[in-house]
């Protein structure tokens, strides 16, 4: 294990070992899985606000432009027509959710797999806890670079961030926080250190690991 | 085979070295976009003709391009039954086979209902009711007790051959569902129909209101009894003549 909060005079953190489960942190990496996930997740990012005005929508009246025959020109109908300048788009983008569906058990498989993808680069670590004492961003800045952690994602096992630690922590660029529950797959890969306390650890142990006697269906 | 198809991904993984399953996605159809793709021009629908037009160019389903349709050639026939019930068939060969195998459990205090049939497989849908038949009866050795929606006169001989015990009994809609729930707490109604009323009086149909039957059940409801004395009032009433 791992420390953020600068350890008492002879502890080592590295003393303590954290048993971690090999169904969520072991799982052998599919990164076509994750594909599936961040795109998912990119998809539902998507403002999907873009519009144009169809030929019914552009302002105009329908009165027809020229006669039909006599003129010795191609036959016309209203101005708005998208064939003229000025005219409406035909099948332009109109505002649409661009969000889609994946099965839930594929999204588990996903955070399963990024995890163990972290653990695999030996750059997911556990603390005992993410309780920093202070809001000074220097101090936090300084023992992150004491500490060697740059691009790191701290994840809580909490209900809420701890006060201290996203204070300290929300002006920096390199470094984010978040808990348990709002953890996705994207994150997990974007960030290239994860950072997890042990509440954290058992959150995930408890959601993603292997239930026994799962799968029966009764009546 | 190019050398453009491999990847070198062994080092960590990212959001800039991920890929889809090679095979899990399709290039997308693009009609109208150029000779070389394939579909430019007329996009894959030939030359003119209905088939070409946009909107839907197809007349509408059954269509036999005037001539009279396969559903207008016949004349319609007969009515459908708003009353009419489909029981759920069971042979006494399939329950025997339950048995032998250990999926079926009967005594006469918990005898088979539509629910057991339902949970152990013998039956995937009990429809508006069980209705027990005689095939295959020379398989049933043990004796069973079954309460079903109706009985066939073969199958209530066999079982009650070897000490068994049939009884029909009356489920409308919900009783049925509640039967197959396990569901107890609501009362399960009486037969109202004439035709019902006198076939689940009847001793022959071993109907569950019949004098007989309510002697030999084990488990009667007070309110039966009370049916059953009701309903065959008729018998012996006699209309005052003038």
């Amino acid at each position: 294990m791992s420390s953020l909060i600068r350890p008492r005079q002879g502890h080592n953190p590295s003393d303590q070992l954290a048993e971690l489960d090999p169904t969520v942190f072991a799982h052998p990496i599919r990164r076509d899985i994750l594909h599936l996930c961040v795109v998912h997740f990119l998809d539902s990012l998507r403002q999907g606000s873009a519009n144009t005005k169809t030929r019914a929508e552009v302002r105009g009246s329908g009165r027809k432009i020229r006669p039909q025959k006599g003129s010795g020109m191609a036959r016309l109908g209203d101005g708005q027509s998208p064939m003229l300048v000025g005219g409406g788009v035909a099948f332009g983008p109109k505002p649409r959710d661009f969000s889609t569906k994946l099965p839930r058990k594929v999204i588990q498989m996903g955070m399963r797999v990024g995890l163990s993808a972290r653990v695999k680069e030996h750059r997911l670590r556990v603390v005992e806890s993410l309780d920093w004492p202070g809001f000074k961003t220097k101090d936090m800045a300084q023992r992150l670079s004491e500490l060697g952690w740059e691009k790191t994602l701290f994840v809580t096992g909490r209900d809420a961030v701890p006060v201290g630690l996203s204070r300290s922590s929300s002006n920096l660029q390199r470094v984010d926080v978040t808990t348990a529950d709002a953890l996705n797959v994207y994150d997990l890969v974007k960030w290239p250190q994860v950072v997890l306390d042990v509440e954290a650890v058992e959150w995930m142990e408890r959601k993603l690991g292997k239930r026994p006697g799962e799968g029966s269906t009764v009546l | 085979m190019s050398a453009a198809r491999f990847r070198a991904t062994s080092g960590r993984v990212h959001l800039f070295n991920l890929h889809p399953a090679p095979g899990s996605q399709h290039t997308q159809k693009r009609l109208g976009r150029g000779r070389s793709s394939g579909l430019g021009k007329t996009s894959g629908r030939g030359h003119k003709g209905q088939k070409a037009r946009s909107g839907n160019g197809k007349p509408k389903a059954g269509f036999e391009g005037g001539q009279t349709t396969i559903s207008k050639l016949f004349p319609k026939r007969g009515f459908v039954n708003a009353n009419g019930k489909t029981y759920a068939a069971i042979n006494l060969d399939k329950i025997a086979h339950w048995v032998e195998q250990g999926r079926l459990k009967s005594t006469p205090e918990e005898p088979i209902t539509a629910r057991e049939l339902v949970l152990s497989g013998c039956i995937h849908d009990p429809h508006d009711g069980v209705k027990l038949l005689g095939s295959g009866a020379e398989q049933l050795k043990v004796p069973i007790h079954i309460v079903p929606s109706r009985a066939s006169k073969s199958a209530i001989r066999a079982v009650e051959q070897l000490g068994g015990s049939v009884f029909c009994r009356y489920y409308n809609r919900l009783s049925l569902y509640d039967c197959v729930k396990g569901r107890t707490d609501r009362v399960a109604a009486a037969p109202t129909r004439r035709e019902d009323i006198m076939w689940y009086t009847d001793w022959r149909n071993r109907g569950y209101l019949s004098e007989k039957s309510i002697a030999k059940m084990p488990v009667v409801e007070e309110r039966w009894r009370e049916l059953a004395t009701q309903l065959t009032k008729f018998k012996s009433q006699e209309f005052e003549k003038k």
